[in-house]
């Protein structure tokens, strides 16, 4: 349990992160919420990839031409997958936000309560 | 691998999301969910991801927040007060801890932290690290993934920010039903903030292009270079006003360049097909490229697609604030 607390901090912060977009009625906590989850998501890539007393992905100018330890070297293949994973989170979060704007241009609220309580008086 | 100090960090990351979650104003929410990004940028250059962390601190922490401002100025940063009601946040708590709790009986499975032999790092991570060096020329290992081994995947994510562009443009539009309202076009009048921007703007944009440059030898690339460079024109949009940086980048402009990149990219990619090499095979550049060889075929068309990359990022980031800022109507900002 010890060894693996990143895991366990992985795990904290996705159900906090899933909590926050469940229970929270305001919709930009909503989505605080989900960008938690991806950090939480993130953090689960990035320490799988983590080797202790390695170094980082990057080639010394010394060791180009001997023979390559992969132990040395933290890894860089779930590396690239969260480095994208960052730039395209930035993008739905603004399409996210888009969304949140739009809402509070017609309703005046970004308060989940009130945005229900005013579709059903638009419907009666 | 328990180091002190990324134990520490982990645990001050798990106290800033529970107050980012907690305070009841939205903007020092905001503002602590980007000291919360900035604190993961320091885990991770800890776990030896540099260049996650480098796009972590101009995304996450730099540019998301901004976001967040920029629809936060315009809207309302208070809370309403709820009559508490504990029944849904109480049944929702029960859900996640029932999930947490499935997920944690997982956990013997995970390999422990920092484990050389763990199962994700031997496979192709191994085959990656011992030859990326020797069939690319590129040190740093990470560029030599993302743009030639893995550029299928960093091509449609690019993509994808294009598209998350053009939704946000579709969204937001206002096709002249709606009144323009006043607009406040007179340039911002805080001298310092307007003095040291126009000092600072050229540097940043130096370096952004330094970083697009020299992702071969260092932490850095398409990615970060595009989010920095977009940094800079927000700057200049917050220091002055929209209708000053709409003379440097229209909005028109702005969209084309965002598909010229996604194009420099596929089009890169596409030319090897011609050659009879499979798509995105960049050593049959070697071919058109005078002087050089299969390897620095590769080396030099990973320059290409991260310019491309590069050019898309900018465009989307400049163009997802000035449609936040503005709310679709590009005529005042901050």
């Amino acid at each position: 349990m010890i060894l693996k607390f990143n895991y366990v901090i992985m795990i904290i912060l996705m159900m906090l992160g899933l909590w926050a977009m469940i229970a929270k009625k305001n919709i930009i906590k909503k989505l605080i919420g989900m960008a938690i989850f991806q950090t939480g998501i993130i953090l689960f890539y990035i320490s799988m990839g983590a080797k202790s007393g390695s170094n980082i992905p990057i080639l010394d100018y010394y060791d180009r031409y001997k023979p390559i330890d992969a132990a040395q070297y933290a890894n860089p293949l779930t590396q690239i997958l969260m480095l994208t994973a960052i730039v395209v989170g930035v993008a739905t979060l603004g399409l996210g936000l888009t969304l949140a704007r739009k809402i509070y241009d017609d309703y005046k609220t970004f308060n989940e309560d009130e945005i229900l309580q005013e579709i059903k008086n638009e419907h009666d | 691998m328990l180091l002190g100090i990324e134990t520490l960090l982990l645990i001050l990351v798990l106290i800033l999301a529970v107050v980012s979650l907690w305070i009841r104003d939205l903007m020092s929410s905001v503002v602590v969910f980007g000291a919360y990004s900035f604190l993961m940028c320091l885990i991770w250059t800890g776990m030896g991801a540099v260049d996650v962390a480098f796009t972590e601190a101009a995304v996450g922490a730099g540019v998301s927040t901004v976001f967040f401002v920029a629809v936060l100025f315009n809207t309302t940063r208070r809370i309403q007060f709820n009559p508490l009601d504990l029944s849904a946040k109480i049944f929702s708590a029960i859900l996640c801890i029932g999930t947490g709790y499935l997920l944690m009986l997982g956990l013997s499975d995970l390999p422990s932290w920092g484990d050389p032999q763990a199962l994700v790092n031997t496979n192709v991570s191994k085959y990656y690290i011992e030859s990326a060096y020797k069939q690319t020329k590129v040190p740093n290992l990470v560029t030599a993934v993302l743009a030639d081994y893995r550029a299928f995947d960093t091509m449609f994510e690019t993509c994808v920010v294009f598209i998350a562009v053009l939704g946000i443009f579709m969204l937001l539009k206002k096709d002249g039903r709606e009144p323009l309202k006043e607009t406040s076009a007179k340039a911002n009048d805080n001298l310092i903030i307007r003095v040291a921007s126009r000092f600072m703007v050229p540097f940043i944009q130096l370096f952004g292009l330094y970083v697009v440059a020299h992702g071969h030898y260092s932490p850095g690339g398409g990615f970060q270079g595009g989010v920095i460079l977009g940094a800079s024109l927000i700057l200049v949009a917050m220091a002055f006003n929209i209708e000053f940086v709409k003379q440097l980048l229209s909005i028109k402009r702005m969209l084309l360049l965002a598909v010229i990149g996604v194009i420099i990219f596929a089009g890169w990619g596409l030319v090897p097909v011609f050659l009879g090499q499979s798509f995105l095979d960049y050593s049959a550049w070697a071919a058109l490229l005078p002087g050089t060889g299969e390897i620095m075929a590769r080396s030099h068309s990973m320059l290409a697609v991260e310019i491309g990359v590069a050019i898309t990022v900018m465009c989307g980031m400049y163009g997802i604030y000035m449609s936040l800022v503005s709310d679709g109507r590009f005529d005042k900002g901050l």
